[in-house]
């Protein structure tokens, strides 16, 4: 199939530039004198250098490495004696111009096949149909294949995707919102009273540095302040304190979805519909201690339903019927709860057959207090998921932090169905 | 949430019925938002999941809650009388600590249940709504050791001494602050303050520096103490006055005697405790609308009264109710309306199934994200996924990256995570420097947002989408990773040009900036080896990372 060309039988007799260099070389020599002492110096050297053989310090050619043959010298002696190098090599020595290919070689060498027994079937057997005079080896079939890796999507990533097309079967718009966010999304227009525990330093994250964005319309800020002080107009009686605007403008990591509810809510970030389903699926912050349940970061995913009547067993009904469809779960289960910005509130737990009663999503009917100040008349019934809680149950992942695994391993060999 | 102590043969004993420990679990808890963690023979522990009821805290706010859904409906009746003591709050305080509503209940039986509860439910009152005593500070004392009156003070630090709780011999205040473990724990409070405020009875016996440290002589109650005083300290009297009445009804159910105490302020006197009932008016309509079920009067009325209110008047349109003092929860009618369904039960309501028909849709990121995705799984690459926060010495001291500026938070947990990432490259490293006892080659990529400062967002940063990918094998080449790019932006329609660029990042004279549009929106080529000798990373690596957002125009 190849024959050697005029260089290739010159380093047949004199030996292979890298080779006859590192010959030269000994133990040290200058660069300058090898340079008059070999041809081909340039090219030996470049591969003596790529075969690790020799090195250079300060204009000195230095011996390192142990010297065996090399694909190059072993391919040069097979094409020599009219045999055929593997691919690999021999594309090699058609890029160094050692060897060239032999049509008439290659046919010659199909025909010497005949009657004997083969492992690779060439081009030349197929075309000349020769193949039908040789006889093709059998391989042990039931050998096992070797292992590669496809290419895939990440596990958790993967589930997100598929949530958020349930979400979109569903009929859900999805929104979102900056991971930077003002308090005032993330807490006051919320109803979250600026002196309120969660708002303290250990239960949230801040930003480094001056810290101040930019707060919404004012008729919106008008509307939060009095409800958070006396109530305004939506019938309450408020927290009852000096709402503080400079508070409200501070910046931090979001702590949780439901920050993005009140930007489309207000027309802010976007235009709500009624009747209208509305979803977020994203990243959240909290200076929690990691440890099995609880990561550095977490995703929530959460959402409303607006429309001009909806009750609380309306809520119930979205959420069993959601749970039940994501997690095929047995059972769910209602607990009274409490969260700042609806009432009444409730926590639902589904029955896994491993894991028992696991607690999955918060929910409730927004307060007026919430509502009304961003100029919502209807009622809203809102509801969160700790989405990495149903991915573990789902994955069937005991330890939150395999949900973001650094282990390639572990990766390559998740399956994905 | 607080979690609680509770001892089942104690709660079952204020409930007044044995209820068994299964539908303790399943049901009756929930009437006090409660949730059993953990039921040993007669300890257990209940998440309060209520963090605006510091009347549920305690064994007895919990029986009281259950106990109105066995039997005892109606609002629980609670009555005072005089002490006849007085409490004098001098003007020295209003610059420390300027508020105080006090009590005293007697003919207390101080069993250990009862010392374990009000030591509890002292702690978390303080703790949670008080905000670690800043809001709320709450002292008990032994009634029979004070004489005359009690005087609430501020003396400066070295003014007076006393021998506080637990200790033998007397400190000056600062010395409290300084030695005493409680002293070191609640220093802060009173930090740059030029006096601190004390409670002293006329005999000039000191009862407590609040918010710190009772006296090791008025303030410590044992069992065999039968009547207490008590105070609640801070800067509001709104916040103060429902914590003393959940302390003092908490005594009450117990079989104490509450008392009231003339709170004396330079130009008024106030009588606390005040426990008459508060009343609030709900629309039957909107009672309706919120719960979904239809219920006659004489079910809210009996829903109501299971919740322990009183139902004063049912007219036409309105349900007109009395609920009890402790409660400072209820702003509004909705308040009242979760208690209607807690009573029913929320397991008791059947589900409506919601038949609503709109059109879903999905943001343009998500749509961006799964078509690159297909691409470079496509191209044989596995995804990754890591955390958007990381530290300066990943970002970019190991990067060889100058200082730039970055979003870094102002109290993390721990340093490990305390900046968000401002580029997706270091994090493909790190995966390869955990891995390099893996199996090579190995070929990444991660989507995924990045924070990038930017003074035109309205919170001074944006998200920005990203893609990286990178490869490491016993030998990469320039040409790989010029390919694949080639490939993702030929197969996603971006056009691009090649532009040669330095960086730290990547080995000089190997390293290009991706061109589209006439903007830089990425960068890809061969890592510098100092970068991967920083990640202790020993094969080399190619990769590159670019801006999704720009190139698919967000």
């Amino acid at each position: 199939m190849y024959q050697l060309t005029d260089e290739g039988k010159k380093y047949l007799k004199k030996g292979l530039p890298e080779r006859r260099l590192y010959e030269l070389v000994k133990d040290a020599i200058p660069i300058k004198d090898a340079q008059k002492m070999i041809d081909d110096f340039s090219i030996g050297l470049m591969w003596a250098k790529k075969n690790g053989w020799v090195k250079i310090e300060k204009g000195i050619i230095v011996r390192e490495g142990v010297v065996s043959d090399t694909d190059a010298e072993k391919g040069l002696k097979l094409v020599s004696e009219g045999k055929t190098p593997p691919d690999k090599i021999a594309s090699l020595l058609l890029d160094r111009n050692i060897i060239k290919k032999d049509k008439t070689t290659a046919l010659t060498a199909a025909r010497e096949l005949i009657g004997k027994s083969i492992t690779a079937l060439t081009p030349e057997l197929i075309k000349t149909g020769l193949w039908k005079e040789v006889n093709m080896k059998p391989y042990n079939v039931e050998a096992a294949g070797k292992t590669i890796y496809p290419g895939k999507r990440q596990p958790y990533a993967a589930f997100i995707n598929e949530i958020k097309n349930k979400l979109l079967e569903l009929g859900f718009v999805e929104m979102t919102g900056p991971t930077i966010e003002l308090e005032f999304w993330n807490f006051d227009s919320l109803f979250q009273a600026q002196n309120h525990p969660s708002r303290s330093w250990t239960e949230t994250y801040s930003i480094k540095g001056e810290g101040k964005g930019t707060l919404p319309k004012d008729s919106i800020i008008k509307n939060v302040r009095s409800a958070h002080e006396n109530g305004g107009n939506t019938g309450s009686t408020g927290w009852g304190y000096k709402w503080d605007e400079k508070k409200a403008s501070k910046i931090m990591p979001r702590a949780h979805d439901t920050a993005i509810s009140p930007r489309y809510l207000s027309g802010h970030s976007g235009n709500v519909k009624v009747p209208g389903k509305y979803f977020s699926l994203v990243r959240c912050y909290r200076p929690d201690v990691i440890d099995a349940t609880h990561g550095v970061e977490f995703n929530q995913c959460g959402g409303f339903i607006i429309d001009e009547n909806l009750s609380f067993r309306n809520l119930l009904g979205v959420l069993k019927d959601f749970v039940m469809d994501v997690t095929e779960a047995e059972d769910v289960k209602f607990y009274p709860d409490y969260y700042p910005f609806t009432e009444p509130s409730v926590q639902i737990s589904a029955k896994h057959p491993e894991l028992g009663w696991v607690e999955l999503a918060g929910a409730g009917v927004f307060r007026p207090e919430l509502t009304e100040p961003l100029g919502v008349k209807q009622p809203v019934i809102a509801w969160g998921f700790g989405i990495d809680r149903l991915a573990m149950y789902k994955l069937g992942i005991k330890d939150i932090r395999y949900l973001f695994s650094d282990n390639i391993k572990w990766l390559r060999e998740k399956t994905v169905m | 949430m607080p979690t609680l102590d509770v001892s089942y043969r104690d709660l079952c004993n204020l409930i007044g019925k044995r209820i068994d420990r299964e539908e303790l679990r399943n049901k009756a808890v929930m009437f006090a938002k409660g949730e059993i963690d953990e039921i040993n023979e007669d300890e257990m522990k209940i998440d309060e999941k209520d963090t605006n009821r510091p009347d549920l805290w305690s064994t007895e706010g919990i029986a009281r809650e259950i106990a109105g859904r066995y039997g005892k409906k109606g609002l629980p009746k609670y009555t005072t009388e005089p002490s006849g003591l007085v409490v004098k709050v001098d003007e020295s305080v209003s610059k420390v600590r300027p508020f105080t509503v006090c009590a005293v209940v007697r003919n207390l039986n101080i069993t250990e249940d009862l010392l374990i509860q009000t030591i509890q439910l002292q702690e978390k009152v303080a703790g949670t709504y008080g905000r670690n005593r800043q809001d709320v500070a709450i002292g008990v004392y032994d009634y029979n050791k004070i004489k005359g009156k009690v005087n609430y003070k501020a003396y400066k630090p070295n003014e007076l001494k006393f021998i506080p709780l637990e200790f033998n011999e007397e400190l000056t205040l600062s010395e409290i602050l300084e030695k005493h473990p409680k002293g070191m724990d609640f220093a802060h409070l009173l930090k740059g303050k030029e006096k601190y405020p004390i409670f002293i009875d006329d005999a000039g016996n000191v009862l407590s520096m609040p918010p710190v440290i009772n006296s090791n002589y008025t303030g410590k109650v044992t069992e065999n103490t039968t009547d207490v005083f008590i105070e609640c300290s801070g800067f509001n009297l709104d916040a103060l006055k429902p914590a003393l009445n959940v302390l003092v009804c908490a005594l009450a159910d117990r079989g104490g005697r509450i008392q009231t105490v003339d709170v004396i302020y330079k130009n008024e006197t106030i009588k606390t405790p005040d426990l008459k009932p508060k009343t609030k008016t709900a629309n039957k309509d909107y009672i309706k609308s919120i719960t979904g079920i239809d219920l006659s009067d004489k079910e809210i009325k009996d829903l109501l009264e299971q919740a322990r209110y009183d139902v004063t008047e049912i007219t036409k349109n309105e349900v007109k109710v009395e609920y009890p003092a402790y409660r400072q929860d209820i702003m509004h009618e909705r308040d009242v309306i979760e208690d209607i369904l807690i009573s029913k039960g929320y397991n008791e309501i059947e589900p409506v199934p919601v038949s609503m028909e709109t059109k879903g849709s999905l943001l343009k990121p998500q749509g961006i994200t799964n078509k690159v995705a297909e691409v470079m799984v496509g191209l044989g690459l596995q995804e990754i996924l890591s955390y958007t926060l990381t530290n300066k010495e990943n970002l970019l001291k190991k990067m060889e990256r100058k200082d730039s500026p970055i979003c870094e938070l102002e109290n993390p947990v721990s340093m490990t995570w305390s900046v968000f990432r401002d580029s997706l490259l270091p994090g493909i490293l790190e995966f390869f420097s955990n891995n390099k006892h893996h199996e090579i080659p190995q070929k990444i990529f991660e989507i995924g947002n990045c924070i990038i400062p930017d003074s035109r967002s309205e919170t001074k940063y944006r998200d920005n989408l990203s893609l990286a990918c990178g490869i490491t094998a016993r030998e990469v080449s320039y040409e790989e990773i010029a390919s694949i790019l080639d490939a993702f932006m030929r197969t996603t329609g971006i056009g691009y040009k090649f532009k040669k660029t330095e960086n730290g990042i990547f080995i000089k004279g190997r390293c290009a900036e991706i061109i589209n549009n006439g903007r830089s929106v990425g960068t890809l080529g061969e890592i510098n080896p100092q970068v991967l000798n920083n990640w202790g990373i020993e094969n080399p690596v190619i990769g590159f990372e670019i801006d999704l957002d720009f190139v698919f125009k967000k």
